[in-house]
């Protein structure tokens, strides 16, 4: 948690992975050619003393992403969002199953999302109900532009994907998490377009699209969407990262993005371990708007924004109580390995209960 | 007559600075007084943009090296990302060949992209004058789908100053919503607005810029075209110019975004000194025979070596 203007802001940390891009795990020029390229993303927008090697890169492991987020309560929470990969890694990048390593050591801090791909028909509607069963997942990472075998893609709005929709709708998992963000080749027009979500999401209302990265480099055609479909949603991640080095694209996006979404609808992620937010949630925090930016947009990073996009927002989405959550924290065992307890005013607590 | 790398621009935009119009001044194609042709070969150069970002590749530094030898000149060019996608670094890669054969003491361009995990195919497939759909067979949606998308970004984006100058002018936004193509006219560093017989004058520079961008993108072509549109291309009622303007800002704030990815990606790969400097080249083009593109990868494969190891 951080203070600002003498309020607690609860930091939930809307996109994070736990990788494994040792080269033992990669079994195509790809995996190193990805990794790599994250690698330029960390470095580009990391301040120089915080990068890190490249090979603490490729495997940090469950304890060093503990501290990360925690130790110094950066992050109160955290939401994995896998990335599978599957032809690149032998074990996959970050599956459902890597993540849960963690996720299941300290479940009242992480939440845990699956995945799914409708081109694995019957056998991926099975593997969905068996995530849901086995970690109780309340949302789905989705990778509309993934290549696999003749297909280049596919459309969130094609009949396979609204009946894995369906299926998410009965099944209870209710936030669908499209990454709609850099893609690395727009020869179809799929890979171009976050249009697929507009049908999507006015098809399904009873579901919740976060649009990861906020649709960069579409963000025009995502905020256009987004101001039309009350249940669309903007995940930071990769955004919230040009606040090193690029206070004014920073603020322009956040002016841009609280002007056509407004301030309930946009949600904050590092994209751990592109980003870590050891660092990165202080700087976001502190970011401000030029004056010309607060005339042109009419809005303001103030404590009561800040306090929704950091968390509120994730909580809403998630059923995440954040009161609960902080009596909670005062003496759970990642509050015991930081020495957390005075951060989440665990004497004074005692006394509430 | 040794092949001399690019010096340091003496030109405008050589610098970050947000000077869209780095205008490099009608270059001659007359090579005297730049001894080895370079300074030419740069500013011809200056024409080619970025697809995504609507800006120069040499404000953008992309250019490494410039090489004259007589008749011939060959440019090798660097990306911010060995993933950019392909169809951008081909427009790229022909643009900046055509630019330089377009002067008349050139006889032929040659063309290297470096460090791109298609670079050996683009580089190959542009000096053989093959077409892109010969170079990628299985490419779905050819270059052109990709710069009328491109072309159309830009027109959006550029419309909102041109509009914002009628308006601080004091055209209504019924008349701005109104104008027709033959109604505006840029005379040098002006632009001259017709109005039921009254003239309007204002800066050439956003009304200039924007009639280029909306030519290019063939939205206006005839004099009775009407002059601003919305994203779609639709006229605007006048009631919805404002957000038609918002969408506009927008959308260059999007390119400005993408912008800042890609300059931070180029940083990241170069440092500050370009690609020389003590970063790892991280495509490996060197080696095992060519790479070809079969689709049977996720998106971010590519197979441009697949399986050559182990």
């Amino acid at each position: 948690m951080y203070e600002m203007d003498g309020e607690e802001i609860f930091v939930i940390d809307g996109h994070v992975h736990l990788w494994d891009a040792r080269e033992e795990n990669i079994i195509h020029e790809g995996g190193e050619q990805f990794l790599q390229c994250f690698y330029d993303y960390h470095t580009g927008f990391t301040p120089e003393e915080e990068q890190w090697d490249i090979d603490t890169y490729r495997h940090y492991g469950a304890d060093k992403m503990t501290e990360d987020l925690f130790g110094n309560a950066a992050a109160d929470m955290a939401i994995f969002q896998p990335t599978y990969l599957d032809d690149f890694y032998d074990e996959g990048f970050n599956t459902t199953e890597q993540n849960a390593e963690l996720a299941e050591e300290y479940p009242e801090r992480f939440v845990l999302n699956g995945s799914f791909d409708p081109r694995d028909g019957e056998e991926g509607l099975r593997y969905l109900e068996h995530l849901k069963a086995e970690y109780d997942i309340p949302g789905v990472k989705l990778y509309t532009a993934e290549w696999r075998g003749e297909s280049k893609g596919w459309r969130l709005d094609s009949d396979e994907a609204f009946e894995f929709l369906e299926k998410c709708a009965d099944l209870g998992i209710e936030n669908i998490n499209a990454h709609k963000g850099p893609t690395i080749r727009p020869l179809n027009r799929d890979a171009f377009d976050v249009k697929d979500i507009d049908d999507a999401a006015s098809s399904f209302p009873e579901l919740n699209f976060i649009v990861n990265h906020v649709g960069l480099p579409r963000l025009d055609d995502f905020c256009w969407i987004a101001a039309q479909e009350p249940n669309v949603y903007g995940g930071l991640a990769v955004a919230s990262a040009m606040s090193t080095n690029r206070p004014r694209k920073f603020g322009e996006i956040m002016g841009e993005l609280l002007y056509w979404l407004g301030e309930d609808r946009v949600l904050f992620g590092s994209d751990y371990a592109l980003w870590n937010p050891d660092w990165l949630v202080e700087q976001v925090l502190n970011a401000e708007l030029t004056d010309e930016q607060r005339d042109e947009y009419g809005v303001e990073l103030d404590v009561d924004t800040m306090k929704k996009v950091m968390g509120e927002n994730a909580a809403e989405l998630y059923d995440i109580d954040i009161e609960e959550k902080k009596r909670q924290f005062r003496d759970d065992e990642v509050t015991e390995r930081f020495d957390l307890e005075s951060h989440y005013g665990g004497d004074a607590g005692a006394a509430a209960d | 007559m040794s092949g001399s790398s690019a010096g340091p621009t003496s030109g405008p935009g050589g610098d970050a600075a947000s000077d869209m119009t780095g205008d490099a001044g009608d270059s001659t194609d007359d090579p005297s007084g730049d001894p080895d042709g370079t300074s030419t070969v740069r500013d011809r150069l200056d024409r080619v943009e970025d697809p995504e970002l609507a800006r120069s590749i040499v404000e953008l530094d992309y250019v490494d090296a410039i090489e004259v030898d007589g008749d011939r000149v060959e440019v090798r060019f660097t990306l911010p990302t060995a993933w950019c996608s392909p169809a951008f670094a081909w427009m790229m890669a022909t643009d900046a060949r055509d630019e330089v054969e377009a002067l008349d003491w050139v006889r032929e361009a040659r063309i290297e992209l470096c460090d791109h995990m298609h670079g050996e195919e683009i580089t190959t497939g542009v000096n053989a004058r093959d077409t892109f759909g010969e170079t990628f067979p299985d490419a779905d949606g050819g270059v052109a789908a990709v710069r009328a998308a491109i072309a159309d970004k830009a027109r959006v984006s550029t419309q909102r100053e041109a509009v914002s100058e009628l308006l601080d002018a004091g055209v209504d936004p019924e008349q701005v919503v109104a104008l027709e193509r033959s109604e505006v006219e840029v005379a040098g560093d002006e632009a001259h607005v017709s109005l039921d017989g009254l003239a309007v004058v204002v800066d050439a520079e956003p009304v200039a810029d924007y009639l280029d961008r909306v030519e290019t993108s063939g939205h206006v072509t005839e004099p009775d075209d009407t002059l601003f549109l919305t994203p779609e291309g639709d006229p605007i009622p006048a009631e919805r110019l404002d957000v038609v303007q918002k969408r506009s800002r927008l959308a260059s704030v999007n390119m400005g975004g993408q912008g800042a990815v890609c300059d931070a990606l180029h940083r990241a790969r170069h440092g500050p000194d370009g690609p020389d400097g003590s970063g790892a080249s991280y495509v490996d083009q060197s080696g095992d025979g060519p790479s070809a593109y079969d689709g049977d990868v996720d998106e971010f494969t590519s197979t441009w070596t697949l399986g050559s190891n182990d």
